[in-house]
């Protein structure tokens, strides 16, 4: 629209408003994504919602007459069983504890391997192994040739110290299984910490060296401010898995001495297994599943900045 | 302006330095020892579990134990040979699962990465959401459905149910490395021509290969070690592993060397491609994840 | 406020390595801002990291107002450093940045606050990004923060290195005359890296410039400028660059474009001294006039670069080789093309040594 002296004002060009991608474009971009979404969404959440159908049902796997509507009754059992709160009370323990102990060792073990000594390949290949370990295998060999009360290799590393042929599954059930999750998850928290370690840039640390911060001073101004996202993603991630811990449980104490070491999946599974109450076992499901997606809303709040979803492409 | 003749000054140099690196010595020193304690430490329990499973039973379940003894291999003939079928059903659920989790991953992890469209960052959320929902709470339904579907003790049903374990991790661990990919490559990809396929195949697998090789080790670790889940829905045409072993456990008499060889044998295959592996492994699982 | 003394320094990396820097005997006087220039690989990094503490000085010693700091750890050497990429603490806020130094020194807080504040005013810093991280600000404000510390610290010496090399041009210039000022009015001890040799010349009071770890002269700007004490120095100073030839000794001077180019008898007798049969000379753009027809070097414009006052002539010789470049009159400059004769005296060449490049007749 070309513009003569003297003649009259252009007009306004008409709003353009940005165009977005098109129907068809943005179909496509969400096509490879659809087989993995559907797959999950039946695979998992079909199953969620056949529980859901079951905790109102009365059925018992040996009583025969299938299932049939109970109403609420499983919940109000699932709420007054002391068993049940009981293994949530024991899970947080369990969980909190060995994903505190894992991250503290796995803090000290990455300033470890972060520096520089003879031979630090082979010693991280010997750290990371117990994370490779099966987790059965792992909770059989602590419960049987290591912690056993008469022929473990701990009670013998022990003996100069005057431990004297501890039963330590019998008597210490909740501690022997904490230790083996934090024996198998360490090494994990270990890896994302030193990667924290590695990715700090190095002219800060000069920076803090000329402006007269000895060591100490740097790891606790610097350096731990900078691991905080990784810390808080190992222990997110790390939470996740070991709240679900079963083989240690179901190996080394089988839940016991009576219910010591019981924490919600063997008690889940001990409904299924031993009481065949699907009912229960499917109200209890429920309960667990409403209970996590508060936990797990209120962490990922918490952790929001862990999930640092990048700019769009393209 | 003056300077050293070349052999004063390299002289001086070299006592200068030399001097400096022998009195970083004592540091060096100290933290070889320290590292290497603790490396032992945590490396016992696996020492002692390779060590027990060359005892023969009598030896085993000793006070003190036996650091001293004349190995066997009667007890791995014995655990090799019952865990055959076992060491089937686990490889094929795992190979199977992985394959299926790799398939189905990828493109899902191209997706939201490349082209992720606004409102589908809550599809990430959502796969590692069903990642916290505990599936021991759906064990019982479970249980019934694949009786139903007549999937109970069946290879079929492994490979399903470790394929929906493993997904939402591998779609965020192969999205993280597929951020990584530079823009410009793949604009000057698409300048050249390549279509959507192309471009992922050609201009992105192979830069994310080793990002999807590590996680393929991943799902391979978590799939092989499985036992919640294999225990409540096989019993013998799909027992995996860690089923071998929980039979192991005997209630009368010496078994510590049997279950120590078998405990060996079912570990090791991880054990080993881990350490093999163990770059590629570590920078997935702390690098991949850190994004 | 305290003077500086490399003397012999050296620094090897790896055991029969070229050493990165060579024996570097140099003085910084105290006050006096002195920039360290050269190519990348010359060692001024490596040089300005040996008085910081920051790389263990190998053989020599590194004297900070007439103390020897050689075995001295940084933080106890007096001194603030500028990084090339600031080094800010990402998770500290400006304030804090600025503050850290003191606080490691047991400064109590009023008074870091009210030196930070300074600082802060000093560099026109404004109030309101004191309470910001450092990945909230931009470039030019993070140079800022990043100088403000080392001002902070009321060290003996400022260390530079390489400060504006990631802003933009603009902001470079601008920032330049900036640094400069205010190490004019802090008065401070300074010791500036760049590669820039216009960075070099228009902030030091003196410059040392480097070439391969050795040092190759030490002078003002203005001496550097006419007097290089060989072909490196002459090459590198000076932007657009001297035109450096190797030519053949003729009677009465040098062969240049099929003419004979007169030399002074100081130059000829140097080189009939040391049985040159050819030598390097150097001519600098401005001193190569346009003459009619009457001029000693003759050839053909294939390029004029338009700067807008001036217009670079790129001249090539009837022998071949890379084009003469002279400066011309930005007016009417030759079209690329025609054929031009240019004069220079024969005072304003300079000759260098073909092998060792040291300058003749100085």
């Amino acid at each position: 629209m070309a513009v003569l002296d003297g003649v009259a004002a252009p007009a306004r060009a008409a709003r353009v408003r940005p165009r977005g991608a098109s129907r068809r474009e943005r179909w496509l971009r969400r096509l490879p994504l659809l087989p993995a979404l559907i797959y999950v969404v039946v695979v998992t959440q079909a199953p969620f919602v056949v529980t859901v159908w079951y905790s109102f049902q009365s059925y018992f796997w040996d009583i025969p007459g299938g299932a049939h509507f109970t109403g609420l009754s499983n919940y109000s059992a699932v709420f007054t069983d002391p068993a049940f709160r009981g293994s949530l009370l024991r899970s947080v323990i369990m969980t909190a504890s060995a994903v505190i102990g894992a991250m503290i060792l796995g803090v000290l073990l990455a300033v470890l391997l972060d520096r520089k000594f003879f031979g630090r390949g082979m010693a991280r290949t010997l750290i990371i192994t117990p994370f490779l370990v099966m987790p059965a295998a792992a909770a059989l060999i602590w419960a049987y040739p290591m912690l056993d009360a008469n022929y473990g290799l701990v009670n013998f590393l022990l003996a100069p110290f005057g431990v004297n042929h501890v039963a330590w599954l019998s008597t210490q059930p909740l501690l022997s299984v904490i230790i083996v999750m934090i024996w198998q998850w360490t090494p994990f928290m270990t890896l994302i910490v030193l990667a924290g370690l590695q990715s700090q840039p190095p002219d800060t640390l000069e920076a803090a060296k000329v402006d007269g911060a000895g060591a100490l001073a740097t790891f606790r101004e610097l350096t731990i401010p900078h691991l905080r996202p990784y810390i808080e993603l190992g222990v997110l991630l790390g939470s996740i898995y070991l709240v679900n811990t079963f083989d240690a449980v179901r190996l080394m104490t089988n839940g016991g001495p009576g219910t010591a070491t019981t924490n919600l999946p063997f008690f889940l599974y001990q409904k299924v297994d031993y009481a065949y109450d699907i009912g229960g076992a499917a109200a209890a499901g429920v309960v667990t599943v409403v209970l996590t997606i508060i936990v797990a809303t209120l962490a990922l709040r918490m952790f929001a900045r862990v999930f640092r979803f990048e700019e769009a492409r393209g | 302006m003056t300077s050293l003749s070349l052999r004063a000054a390299s002289r001086a140099t070299t006592s200068r330095a030399g001097t400096r690196r022998i009195r970083q010595w004592p540091g060096r020193v100290g933290w070889t020892v320290l590292g290497w304690v603790v490396a032992i430490a945590f490396f016992l329990p696996v020492l002692w579990m390779v060590i027990t499973a060359f005892k023969p039973e009598s030896a085993a379940e000793t006070w003190p134990p036996k650091f001293a003894f004349s190995p066997t291999l009667s007890e791995f003939s014995s655990a090799f040979s019952n865990i055959g079928p076992f060491l089937t059903h686990s490889a094929l659920a795992t190979v199977g699962s992985t394959i299926l989790v790799l398939l189905l991953g990828i493109p899902a992890a191209y997706a939201l990465s490349v082209y992720p469209v606004r409102r589908w960052q809550d599809g990430l959320f959502f796969f590692i959401s069903t990642k916290m929902l505990p599936i021991v709470a759906a064990i019982g339904p479970l249980y019934v459905i694949a009786l139903h579907t007549h999937l109970l003790d069946s290879i079929w049903l492994l490979i399903i149910l470790y394929t929906a374990m493993n997904l939402p991790l591998a779609i965020w661990m192969i999205r993280s490395f597929m951020l990584e990919v530079p823009n410009e490559l793949l604009e000057a990809a698409r300048l050249d021509g390549a279509g959507r396929i192309r471009e992922m195949g050609s201009v992105i697998l192979p830069i994310v290969l080793p990002g999807v090789v590590s996680t393929a080790l991943i799902c391979v670790i978590f799939a092989w070690n499985e036992l919640f889940l294999a225990i409540n829905l096989t019993t013998t045409n799909a027992a995996t592993v860690p089923m071998f072993l929980v039979g192991g456990i005997s209630t009368e008499g010496l078994f510590i060397a049997h279950l120590s060889a078998a405990a060996t044998i079912a570990s090791v295959p991880v054990i080993v491609v881990g350490w093999i592996a163990q770059r590629s492994l570590v920078r997935g699982l702390a690098m991949g994840a850190i994004k | 406020m305290a003077n500086v003394k490399y003397v012999s320094a050296t620094r090897v990396f790896g055991k029969d390595a070229t050493p990165a820097v060579d024996a570097l005997d140099l003085d910084v006087r105290d006050g006096e801002f002195m920039v360290l220039v050269g190519p990348s690989g010359s060692g001024k990094t490596t040089a300005l990291r040996l008085l910081a503490g920051l790389e263990p000085i190998d053989s020599g010693r590194v004297e900070i107002g007439d103390r020897d700091v050689t075995d001295v750890p940084p933080k106890d050497r007096d001194i603030a450093m500028v990084f090339q990429n600031y080094a800010l603490y990402p998770q500290k806020t400006v304030a804090e940045n600025m503050a850290f130094a003191l606080k490691m020194h047991g400064v109590p807080r009023d008074e870091r606050d009210r030196r930070v504040r300074e600082a802060a005013r000093l560099l026109e810093l404004d109030e309101q990004l004191l309470s910001r991280k450092p990945r909230q600000l931009s470039g030019g404000q993070r140079q800022r923060v990043a100088m403000g510390r080392a001002i902070v610290r009321e060290p003996k010496v400022f260390l530079m290195d390489e400060p504006l090399s990631n802003l933009d041009a603009k902001l470079r210039v601008q920032t330049r005359s900036q640094i400069a000022e205010l190490q004019r009015r802090l008065g401070v001890t300074t010791v500036y890296v760049t590669h820039d040799q216009v960075e070099a010349m228009t902030m030091g009071n003196r410059v040392a410039v480097l070439s391969q770890g050795r040092l190759q002269q030490c002078d003002t700007p203005r001496q550097l400028y006419d007097n290089p004490v060989n072909q490196f120095v002459a090459g590198f100073i000076g932007s657009p660059a001297m035109n450096l030839r190797t030519v053949p000794l003729t009677d009465g001077g040098v062969r240049v474009a099929g003419k004979v180019l007169p030399l002074p008898v100081a130059i000829r007798n140097a080189a009939a001294h040391a049985d040159l049969k050819e030598l390097v000379i150097g001519m600098r753009p401005e001193h190569l006039h346009l003459a009619d027809g009457t001029g000693e070097v003759t050839g053909d414009v294939v390029l004029v670069e338009e700067l807008g006052a001036d217009a670079l002539l790129h001249v090539r010789l009837p022998e071949g080789g890379n084009p003469i470049v002279a400066r011309a009159e930005g007016r009417q400059p030759p079209t690329p093309g025609r054929q031009v004769s240019l004069h220079i005296r024969p005072e304003d060449v300079l000759a260098f040594h073909p092998e060792t490049g040291a300058r003749l007749a100085v």
